[in-house]
Parts: structure tokens; sequence; C-alpha cells
């Protein structure tokens, strides 16, 4: 049967394609009345988001443990091993600590494990299928802001991208619009790591040499260099593999996040560090 | 309170109800590592309930109240969920049998359709969302979608007063 196109319709819809393309680009440009509104909707949502969480809690972990029972028995088993091999390096990794602090100092770096951290809970994890941010429960009211970096036991989680009084949104190292400049630890040789989507690899396919030699499983941390977004030193992932990129210009890393974004249901911390400039 | 201001204020009601849940419960109820929409949905089932000029302007309103707590482009949900809430009231509008299964078979649709759209539009404005997560997001999506659209559209004949299940309003304009 054909459709009779309701003029009214058209016009509507187009006023509406029109009012949204126009409200996007205005968010494109960071406007601040964006922002605030973002904000000041995160100070309202965040407490009944907590609420409906906790009485939730029980069902979604009742769908967890369905969902995901074998992953998890596994993963508990490789952490048991990860666990046992990294306590016997724990005196190397102290004595590894202790000296890159004070080559930083001497390079005159800001160096993470000086910084005044602030513990934080896990609020939600992304809210949708496209978001690579979770929410914490701390914010403005306790020192935070825009640009600090976020951090776990086992590496970088992200930024603070927003926040409000009591809340920030931390974008996390997957997003494909996240970069971070870092150090191959073994070589020293510096690049931009970026995002490129939940469950896939950082990447770092610009400033590595080409004749570098990078072995799998080196490890790389924030670089600290000048006008660096986060201090010197964070752990940020392992090298899985290595491929030429840019027609042979350059080497290509690819890099494994130390943190597992599925697994942040608690706790991360911020450090109380702000960029200079 | 009068008809259409008892709608709309029917109609606000639903869409942070949704809101709520779809941020408090359903963000952490993964399937295959993607997540329901529920706004998506409210939009769908509008546009089945009360045709494309209603699928359209619930699409935008529900895109934008999900747009304010993401961090994603704001109006990226907007613009898609209009137009999907559009097409979607076409669809329906287009189908001589108002009945039986046919909303699921639409919604399903949708959910492929919404996210496919989501991520073109994405790359349109430079946030390079993978092509790759399109299939399972769009089957999660779809999944929620055809599980839950019949209710929606029962939920929603009430909010906008139409007594005959299925029916397709088309606003001739």
């Amino acid at each position: 049967m054909a459709v009779s196109r309701p003029i009214g319709s058209r016009t509507r819809l187009a006023v509406l394609v029109l009012a949204s393309v126009t409200l996007l680009s205005i968010g494109l440009r960071d406007a601040p009345v964006i922002r605030e509104m973002r904000e000041g909707v995160a100070t309202v949502v965040s407490p009944v988001e907590t609420a409906a969480g906790a009485v939730s809690r029980p069902f979604r972990n009742a769908w967890r443990g369905v969902t995901g029972y074998d992953d998890l028995e596994a993963e508990n088993e490789q952490l048991r091993a990860e666990v046992a091999e990294a306590e016997s390096q724990d005196t190397r990794l102290a004595d590894a600590n202790q000296q890159l602090s004070e080559l930083s100092g001497l390079l005159e770096l800001p160096y993470a494990g000086d910084i005044p951290q602030v513990a934080a809970q896990v609020v939600s994890g992304p809210r949708s299928n496209f978001s690579h941010a979770i929410e914490i429960d701390k914010g403005t009211d306790d020192g935070l802001a825009v640009g600090m970096p976020v951090v776990t036991g086992g590496g970088l989680v992200g930024r603070i991208s927003r926040a409000s009084g009591s809340t920030a949104t931390v974008q996390m190292v997957t997003d494909p619009e996240f970069r971070v400049g870092v150090r191959v630890a073994e070589t020293g040789e510096l690049g931009t790591a970026r995002g490129r989507g939940r469950d896939e690899p950082l990447t770092v396919d610009t400033a590595i040499d080409p004749d570098t030699e990078v072995a799998e499983g080196t490890g790389l941390v924030t670089s600290g260099v000048d006008r660096s977004l986060y201090p010197a030193g964070i752990p940020v992932g392992e090298v899985t593999s290595t491929r030429d990129g840019s027609g042979g210009l350059v080497l290509e890393l690819v890099i494994e996040p130390l943190i597992d974004v599925d697994r942040l249901s608690y706790y991360v911390s911020v450090l109380r560090w702000e960029p200079e400039g | 309170m009068n008809g259409p201001r008892r709608t709309l204020v029917k109609s606000a009601l639903v869409l942070v109800s949704a809101l709520v849940l779809q941020v408090g419960v359903v963000a952490d109820l993964r399937v295959l590592d993607a997540v329901g929409d529920l706004l998506l949905l409210t939009t769908v089932a509008a546009a089945l309930v009360d045709g494309p000029d209603r699928g359209a302007t619930w699409g935008f309103a529900a895109g934008l109240l999900y747009d304010l707590v993401l961090d994603t482009p704001f109006a990226l949900s907007a613009l898609t969920y209009a137009l999907v809430g559009y097409l979607v009231g076409l669809a329906a509008a287009a189908l001589t049998r108002p009945a039986g299964w046919w909303p699921v078979g639409i919604a399903v649709a949708a959910g492929f359709g919404a996210t496919t759209l989501y991520t073109i539009v994405a790359h349109l404005v430079g946030e390079p969302y993978p092509f790759g997560d399109v299939p399972r997001v769009g089957l999660t999506v779809a999944l929620w979608n055809a599980a839950l659209v019949l209710p929606a559209c029962s939920l929603l004949r009430r909010v906008f007063g139409r007594s005959e299940p299925d029916r397709v309003r088309v606003s001739l304009r």
C-alpha cells in the first residue's frame, strides 16, 4: 500500500533534524552552556542512579553470575598465578620505583608516586554502548578538577573529563579520543598511545623509530614530558605485538591496557595533579 | 488538567523513568558486552502507537535527555532517535494489517538501524566509533527491543489515550 507522506510530519522532522544538528555543532565546540547543563544533570542523576543501583544490585549480580561464571572461574585461576608472580617482584619493583622517583626529580618531571591521591567509588560504568566513561562519587567539592589522571593499582584508567560538585566523569583509556604520551620502559622511546574502543588494544602509531627493537611484554608508562597531561611513571600497558606503520616509516605498537574496564566496579584513585599551562 | 497537558506530563514521566532505569539498571546488564537502550525502545513504541510525527518528536526528546547523561557528542542520540522514530512511524503506517508480531519485527530492525545510523553520524562528526562493534551492539539492542516492545506499546497507548490496540495514526496535514 502506498503511503502518502504527510507534509506536516516532514516539516516537523526537518525542524527536529535542524535543531539536532545545531545542538550537535554547539556541543562539539564544548560550549559552556552544554557543559553546565550536563554537570547539573549529573548532580541530579547520580544519587538517583546510586539508589537504583543499590536496589537492583542483587539482580545485576545474579545476571553477571549467569552470564560470566565460566569467565570468572578462568580469570580467578589466572589472577592467583599473577598474584604469586607479583609477590616475587615486589622487591625489585620497590627498588625501580625509588630509582624512577629520583630520576624524575633530577629531570624535574612530576612523578606519579609522589602525588596525593583521592580514593573514589565507581558509581556507574559506561551508560551506553558507545560511551567510554565511568562515573565516580567524588567531584569538585573533594578538590577534583577536569584533567586529573585516574588510576588503579594496575595502572592508568583515564582522566577526568567532567566534574560537578559531588561526582565526576572519567574518560577511559579505551576511548578513541583518548591520547596519552608514553615511554617504552626498556628502550626509553617516546610515543603517543591512543584508545581504539572497548575491548580493543591501545596503539602507539607515531614517533617510534622503525629500527627499534621492542619485545613482546615490554611495559609502557606515561612519559610526563614537557606539557604532558599526565605525570611520569603511571603504568599504561604492555606491548602485545609490533608492526610497520605509515608505510614502514614508524614502528607501530599494539598495547594491552593494564586495567580491565569491565572490572572497574569499585574503587579508583584520582591523582590531584593538573598539567601546567 | 486538560488532555494534551496530561499527556505531556505522563510522557515526561515515562521518559524520566526510562532514563533512570537505563543508567541505574540496564547499563549494567550486559549481553554480548553491550546493553539495551530503553530510550530507543520508547521511541520505537511511540512511533508504532502514534505514527511518524509522534515518533520523531519523542525520539528527539528521548535522545536529548539521554545525551545529557552521556559523554558522547551532545544531540547525537537526539538526531538518530528522531530519524529512527520517524522511519518506524512510516513503516508502521505502511502495514496493511497492524496486528500480530509485526511490531517486534520493526523493533528488531530499528535496533540494528539505530546502531548503524548512530555510528555513521558519529563518524561524520569526528567520533570514530568502530564499525566492527555494530553487529554485536545492534543485536543486543534488537534483542532488548524484541523482548520489551509489546509492553512498551501497551504503556504508551495508555499515555497517548489510544484505546484501539495496534492502531497507527498518520497525521495528514
